[in-house]
């Protein structure tokens, strides 16, 4: 069963072509129109005990690849919802996710798990590091799932990471020893660990003081340089000036698409 | 070769929770220990003692007959049937030790030690055949007694005369009671030396083989039985007794083979439960780790893990588990084996070849410790791995659980009870999974203590009903038959001795009504006021008198022949003299083997021997028992007395004596089976302690707020031990009812085994009260640690766990 839902992904892979080779290191690239998230019509609603409680009225929205979105707006709007569909985490009620041209609304748990792991970084407000793993082991541990990288090369990476994120130093020590914001760098070098196209996090600052999380909005910026897409939400305003667009839900609504967009190149 | 991140993880968890993984490695090691120790013990005694035994060309059969010599043996050799037959003397004698001390000894003449034709005792030293006044030691007899080839050793007889004897041999016999059981030392002597030591030189029990069907029981009482007719009686002897060699062995086998076969059962039995306990706290820690661990998967899942390759993880996990306790559980059921063996040997007199381990129990052990883990985890695995990434990082630990059940609503409406205890209660049926395998654990471990106890005071019944029915102080056997009035006399004149009562014994059948014959039965004849014995009559009445030709047959004769009703006739059948009695009483069993009762004036009668009796017993005061040493003065009395007037007595035993054997046997079995019983408990306890530090660890943020509401250590304290002795007072409720049937099991088994006869159920309410106190020790103690950890937790730990 298991084996025959991970084939079916690699053989959606395959069909993709050209634009969706899977590099040995399990690099995915971008499809050629540049989209990279796509939802259309997406509605989610909560069961609760006073009946259905609808997140998400009827999103549509288009993220192209090397957007800097970020996703603000007040508690309860609709937000986490909005992020946990697009990484596959939970599901839509109804309308249609397609993330770099993979249609996560209707793939199943394991499927979805391999896809995220080659494609797409998780960054969450606990950092949701592995307890009883050093810092290295925590990046690697996605590689080790996903067979992406030798073995041999896999720390060599990690310690490369964490010296992007710059905390190398700290490399064998376990997530308790360090700080929250240290804590967070390791999820985010985690979450790019295989190298993926997209990056999203919900309220990675959340957690932090306000000069950590900018130093963390410095570092997510960074990654727009590599070409990748970021997704994050946060409450923090210091996120504005970095992030190439701003989105704004309110009661599951998105207020203002458009409002801003520019280039990456103009920050 | 760089070790992967996720096997990485499984280590370091286990490592990082080291009471825990010690905890199921300890539970999973014990179980496959009992079973490695069970099993390659029962295997080595089997092959060492059994090959020991039938090496030796056993006997199958041995017919006490009245003094013969070798012509007689030469003669039954020569039927068709009899393969080969020899003659034999037993003298019971005393040794002196190389301290002083004087045993008992059974002196063996064997008709011709050139040429032994069974139970062949094998040389360890010395000489093997005893010239002229030397005497061959049985092995275990000389290392107890100290005794070594060369040294002289003083041999008394029943006269009391006293001779010097040369120890000429050791020789190992395996075929006669050994020492350490019986306290009787066993020595081989020439019948030239028994006749320089005063006692006639004739021989008294003839052993045989026959020729076909040498597994057939019937077919070899039968053989017995043509013996007997065609050449022992028409030759002027008289048989006393034909048996099979052994309690209840077939024949061939050796004389314990049936103890050793149920003793080993009940163990494997026992090994098999504690596997069972072990199973269960698999099943219960695995699914606390992955309900512990569930947030931990759905991270793993959000970052590219595949169902199978977390099923992998916690597959390896209890691998690993799996691996370490056969690495302990493997030497350690080795030593037990050694020890189990040794034990054995010892007790049983057996030379142990060598302590193997043998690839059949090798591979049991791994497939016990390695795949029965995995293969129970496999079911919290699979249910706790398919868990969706939403629910497992979002929805965990926020009330998923019913908090509305109606165990719940019935604790809230408890308002009399402590906040505490309603707390403490809610808690032990929130898991209830968990609570489940926790129960299950301590309630076969209190089921299967209170059997134990149940067993003990079983076997106590069993043998309190001897102790009652035994009522004589001292009895001397009179081989061959004696003047009854002549043996009353004598026995009377000594000082103390007030009442003494000569018993005849005769073997006959019964004839059943579709003309077939019984087996052979004991007919005891004796004074119908009998007050050497007091017998418990299960139904009907005791003998009412002389030339009433009533009979009382006891519940062993009704094992065999389960048709005899209180009120029947039955025809019975001595020689060839045939004569319906009727039965009156039914009397319990008392060890004696299925026995039938008549007065002495029917059964002199009936049996054609006036005046004769086979033993005579005797009381020193009708009101009470004596003393020890009185017995013991009696017994020594009778001897001397008896071989003073030439009444030539065999050897006298006393009532404590008697009993004491008895006791001692039991005793040993009972203590390996409290060993077990112990052991469980020691299971069910880790289990509970297990269960207690997971309960506490996830109710984490509830134990959290109660500090934050200001709980003081105590009460938080309070609220994980009682928890703890809620389900152990639970655990025992269920095990009480669950004892009802498992003491009736073991205690049937043990008493089926040890004493061939049928059971006599005492429930043990005093194991049911020690269980009680033992189980709210270990609900208290098992949840002192964790609950020590909770009060430990800070406010800022619980915020921390989120
Ligand atoms: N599992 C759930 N069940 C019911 N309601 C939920 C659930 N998750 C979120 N909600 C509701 O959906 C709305 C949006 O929640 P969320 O996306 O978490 O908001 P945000 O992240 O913007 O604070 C909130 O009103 C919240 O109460
Ligand atoms: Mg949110």
């Amino acid at each position: 069963m298991l084996g025959n839902c991970m084939s079916k992904v690699m053989e959606l892979r395959r069909k993709e072509g050209e634009s969706h080779t899977v590099p040995s290191n399990g690099k995915h690239k971008a499809h050629d129109n540049g989209r990279m998230i796509e939802l259309r019509d997406v509605y989610k609603l909560y069961k609760t005990k006073s009946g259905d409680f609808p997140a998400l009225k009827g999103i549509d929205l288009n993220i192209e690849q090397g957007e800097f979105v970020a996703v603000i707006g007040k508690s309860g709007a609709g937000k986490s919802t909005l992020v946990n569909l697009i990484t596959g985490i939970d599901v839509p009620s109804s309308g249609e996710i397609i993330v770099d041209g993979f249609p996560v609304h209707n793939q199943n748990e394991d499927q979805k798990a391999r896809w995220r792991g080659l494609n797409l970084g998780v960054v969450f407000q606990f950092f949701q590091l592995l307890p009883s793993l050093n810092l290295i082991e925590n990046i690697t541990i996605p590689m080790d799932f996903c067979s992406t990288y030798p073995s041999k090369e896999r720390k060599a990476r990690a310690l490369h990471l964490l010296d992007q994120v710059g905390i190398a130093e700290h490399a064998y020590k376990i997530p308790s020893k360090i700080s929250g914001g240290q804590q967070q760098r390791v999820a985010i070098a985690r979450a790019m660990a295989n190298d993926p196209g997209i990056i999203v996090a919900d309220e990675p600052t959340g957690n932090l003081d306000s000069r950590t999380a900018g130093e963390i909005f410095e570092l997510f910026s960074s990654f727009v340089d590599q070409g990748k897409t970021l997704l994050v939400v946060s409450h923090n305003k210091d996120i504005g000036p970095l992030a190439t667009r701003v989105i704004e839900i309110a009661d599951g609504e998105i207020l203002n698409g458009n409002q801003k967009k520019i280039s990456a190149l103009e920050i | 070769m760089v070790l992967q991140a996720r096997w990485s993880k499984i280590l370091k968890d286990i490592w990082g929770n080291k009471s825990r993984s010690l905890l199921v490695i300890f539970s999973i090691a014990v179980g496959v220990a009992a079973v490695g120790m069970i099993n390659n013990a029962a295997r080595i005694i089997q092959r060492d003692l059994y090959s020991e035994y039938g090496a030796g060309n056993p006997a199958l059969l041995q017919i006490y007959v009245s003094p013969f010599d070798k012509h007689l043996a030469k003669a039954v050799e020569d039927m068709r049937e009899v393969e080969s037959a020899q003659a034999m003397r037993v003298v019971g004698a005393s040794i002196s030790g190389a301290d002083g001390q004087w045993d008992d000894v059974g002196l063996h003449v064997v008709q011709d030690y050139d040429d032994i034709q069974m139970d062949k005792y094998i040389p360890v030293s010395g000489s093997a055949k005893p010239a002229i006044r030397e005497i061959l030691l049985e092995g275990q007899s000389a290392d107890l007694l100290g005794l070594h080839v060369g040294d002289v050793v003083a041999v008394e007889m029943p006269d009391e005369r006293r001779y010097n004897l040369t120890v000429a041999g050791v020789v190992h016999d395996v075929y006669v009671m050994p020492f350490a059981l019986l306290g009787e030392a066993t020595g081989y002597v020439s019948m030239e030396t028994l006749d320089w030591m005063g006692e006639a030189p004739y021989f008294n029990r003839l052993d045989i083989i026959v020729a076909d069907g040498k597994n057939d029981k019937e077919h070899i009482i039968e053989v017995g039985g043509l013996a007997r007719d065609r050449i022992i009686e028409p030759a002027g002897f008289s048989v006393a007794k034909i048996q099979i060699p052994g309690f209840g062995s077939d024949p061939g086998e050796h004389w314990a083979q049936s103890q050793i076969k149920g003793f080993i059962l009940i163990l494997q039995i026992m090994s098999v439960l504690a596997m069972f306990l072990s199973a269960g706290l698999v099943i219960n820690t695995v699914s606390a780790i992955l309900s512990q661990q569930i947030k931990q998967i759905g991270i793993l899942r959000s970052v590219g893990a595949q169902r199978k390759q977390l099923i992998g993880m916690y597959v390896f996990n209890v691998l690993a588990f799996g691996i370490l306790a056969v690495m302990i559980a493997i030497p350690v059921g080795l030593l037990g084996a050694w020890w189990l063996v040794d034990f054995a040997a010892s007790f049983l007199n057996f030379t142990v070849n060598q302590i193997d381990l043998p690839l059949s129990v090798l591979l049991i052990q791994l497939g016990l410790g390695i795949l029965m883990p995995v293969g129970v985890a496999l079911v919290p695995i699979l249910s706790g791995t398919r868990i969706s990434v939403y629910d497992a990082i979002y929805q965990y630990g926020l009330g998923a659980e019913s908090e509305n059940g109606l165990v719940e609503r019935l604790f809230g409406k408890m308002r009399i009870l402590a906040p505490e205890v309603i707390l403490a209660l809610r808690n032990t049926f929130r898991k209830k999974g968990r609570l489940v395998f926790t129960l299950i654990t301590l309630t076969l471990a209190g089921a299967m203590f209170v059997a134990v106890f149940s067993t003990r005071e079983s076997l106590n019944v069993q043998i309190n009903q001897v102790e009652r029915y035994i009522e004589f102080d001292a009895l001397l056997r009179l081989p061959g038959g004696r003047s009854k009035n002549a043996v009353e006399r004598e026995a009377l004149r000594i000082e103390g001795v007030s009442v003494a009562e000569g018993w005849g014994s005769v073997i006959g059948v019964i004839l059943r009504d579709d003309d077939t014959e019984s087996a052979e039965f004991e007919i005891v004849g004796l004074p119908f006021e009998t007050s050497t014995i007091d017998p418990l009559l299960n139904e009907g009445e005791w003998l009412q008198g002389e030339g009433l030709n009533q009979i009382v047959v006891n519940e062993d004769l009704l094992d065999e022949e389960p048709d005899i009703r209180v009120g029947d006739e039955i025809v019975l059948e001595v020689g060839d003299k045939q004569r319906p009695f009727e039965v009156v009483g039914i009397a319990s069993k008392h060890l004696s083997g299925p026995r039938i009762y008549m007065d002495y004036g029917d059964f002199e009668r009936f049996s054609g021997r006036n005046n004769q009796v086979d033993e005579i017993r005797v009381i020193a005061d009708p009101h009470m028992i004596s003393s020890p040493s009185t017995q013991d003065e009696i017994a020594e009395q009778l001897e001397e007395r008896f071989t003073n007037a030439r009444l030539d007595p065999g050897s006298a035993s006393t009532r404590h004596a008697f009993y004491g054997n008895i006791t001692d046997t039991f005793d040993i079995i009972l203590i390996i089976l409290i060993v077990m019983a112990v052991l469980l408990a020691i299971v069910g306890g880790l289990g509970l302690t297990g269960t207690m530090g997971m309960n506490v660890l996830e109710r984490t943020r509830e134990i959290g707020v109660l500090r934050a509401v200001g709980a003081s250590n105590f009460s938080v304290r309070q609220v994980v031990v009682i928890e703890g002795v809620v389900v152990g007072l639970l655990s025992w409720i269920l095990g009480g009812i669950l004892s009802g049937p498992s003491s009736w099991a073991l205690a049937g088994a043990v008493i089926n085994t040890t004493l061939e006869t049928g059971l006599r159920l005492r429930y043990s309410f005093l194991g049911l009260f020690i269980w009680l106190v033992i189980v709210l020790l270990i609900g208290v103690v098992s949840s002192l640690a964790p609950a020590r950890s909770a009060t430990r937790l800070r406010v800022r730990d619980v915020l921390d766990y989120e």
